[in-house]
């Protein structure tokens, strides 16, 4: 843990980087196609995509390496690939209607509370598993008005399509302009709306601090924290694991209150407590299901590096 | 002499970010505040926006409202002028 990183530049990512008719095009496969002939087409799809797609090829090798403590080999690589994309194809099968269920893993309570009783809070995830299919059930449970922070990209239909299956209580804060970004969630802060935003990358990140992750001293993103204790809003941190192929397994960290008339930096120090004692918990989750974490473009810099530009 | 408002800006900024090497005396009223000069980032403005909001009853809707009105002590000033009741000001 350490002091303020200064904010780093935004960079332009080639993110969702398949067709834009992709998603669709999976859709209407899994309606139409026996899944004993679609998932070895799937397969063989993913194939071709680790073979095209030389830089996420790339990554995911630096971080296999990292939590599979060897060298990976092109199945290794495959199999996180496909990982991928059989989350991905059960965002778009929820889309179409199949249910999803959610159970919770242990260590939960705080959140299980949280979200049986409602209330403003910051929800932090990461590029885990399904948790953004979690933030967006959330939004559907009935109870809770949500403001999802993501990163607008060109093929984003798998999001659009689950905010109309959600209905009007999820809404979008899009991060590509930061400064937008932290008055829209000024005004979302206005409610009593939880707001979800990611906390694993750092391109758009208005404040990064250092955490112990996977063999060193990482930059993470840390804006989450500062907002609660700006807003006087509770922290939860959340990541969705899969569980077979329909549901997900919840974990998620200990609330974190912002305490009345504490020092901020006394409140920022716990907040790091906080959070690294989270990404320890997600250490652990990653050692056992290492394809999880959808890793495809620069793992978070060492100490000391420069901000990660991916075109 | 200096203006009552602006050195109550002053005040407030460097209580509401909790600036220690920083006293309200250090702040030129032309000083940029965002970016060089105090170098404040994105969650210094919105906190500092919060707190003007609160303190004056005016609202920033946007961060190129933010950026104009933060611009320097004497445009926020100058904003807050033109937005807050008069009875809400420092004389």
């Amino acid at each position: 843990m350490s002091a303020p990183a200064p904010t780093s530049a935004p960079v332009r990512l080639a993110r969702n980087p398949g067709p834009s008719w992709g998603y669709r095009f999976l859709r209407g496969c899994d309606r139409v196609l026996p899944e004993a002939i679609f998932r070895p087409l799937r397969g063989i799809g993913t194939a071709i995509a680790v073979a095209g797609m030389p830089e996420q090829r790339r990554h995911s090798r630096d971080y296999l390496a990292l939590v599979l403590r060897r060298p990976p080999g092109w199945r290794d690589v495959w199999r996180h690939f496909f990982a991928f994309e059989e989350a991905l194809m059960v965002k778009l099968r929820v889309i179409n209607g199949r249910p999803h269920r959610t159970v919770y893993g242990p260590g939960t309570a705080d959140f299980r509370t949280w979200l049986e009783g409602g209330g403003p809070v910051l929800l932090g995830t990461f590029h885990v598993g399904v948790s953004d299919l979690l933030g967006c059930q959330i939004g559907g449970y009935g109870l809770q008005q949500i403001y999802v922070v993501r990163q607008r990209v060109g093929n984003s239909h798998d999001i659009d399509k689950l905010a109309e299956r959600f209905g009007g209580r999820l809404h979008f804060v899009w991060v590509n302009e930061p400064e937008e970004m932290l008055f829209a969630l000024k005004e979302a802060a206005a409610t009593t709306a939880a707001i979800a935003m990611q906390c694993d990358r750092i391109e758009f990140a208005a404040r990064t601090e250092e955490f112990e992750f996977l063999g060193a001293r990482r930059r993470f993103p840390f804006t989450i924290y500062h907002l609660a204790l700006i807003f006087d809003r509770p922290v939860l941190l959340s990541v969705g694991l899969p569980d077979g192929p329909a549901g997900a397994v919840l974990h998620s960290s200990p609330r974190f209150d912002p305490r009345p008339g504490e020092k901020r930096s006394e409140g920022l120090q716990r907040a790091r407590v906080h959070f690294q004692a989270f990404l320890r918990q997600l250490e652990e989750l990653l050692f056992q299901q290492p394809n999880v974490w959808f890793n495809f473009t620069p793992l978070n810099p060492p100490a000391a590096a420069p901000a990660p530009s991916i075109e | 002499m200096s203006d009552p408002l602006s050195a109550h800006l002053k005040r407030l900024i460097v209580e509401t970010l909790r600036l220690e090497d920083v006293k309200p005396e250090d702040i030129q009223d032309d000083m940029p505040l965002i970016g060089s000069g105090l170098s404040l980032d994105s969650i210094d403005a919105v906190e500092l926006v919060l707190k003007f909001e609160k303190e004056f009853g005016i609202k920033i809707r946007s961060s190129e409202e933010s950026r104009q009105a933060l611009a320097s002590v004497s445009s926020l000033a100058a904003f807050i002028r033109q937005h807050a009741d008069p009875a809400r000001l420092p004389v």
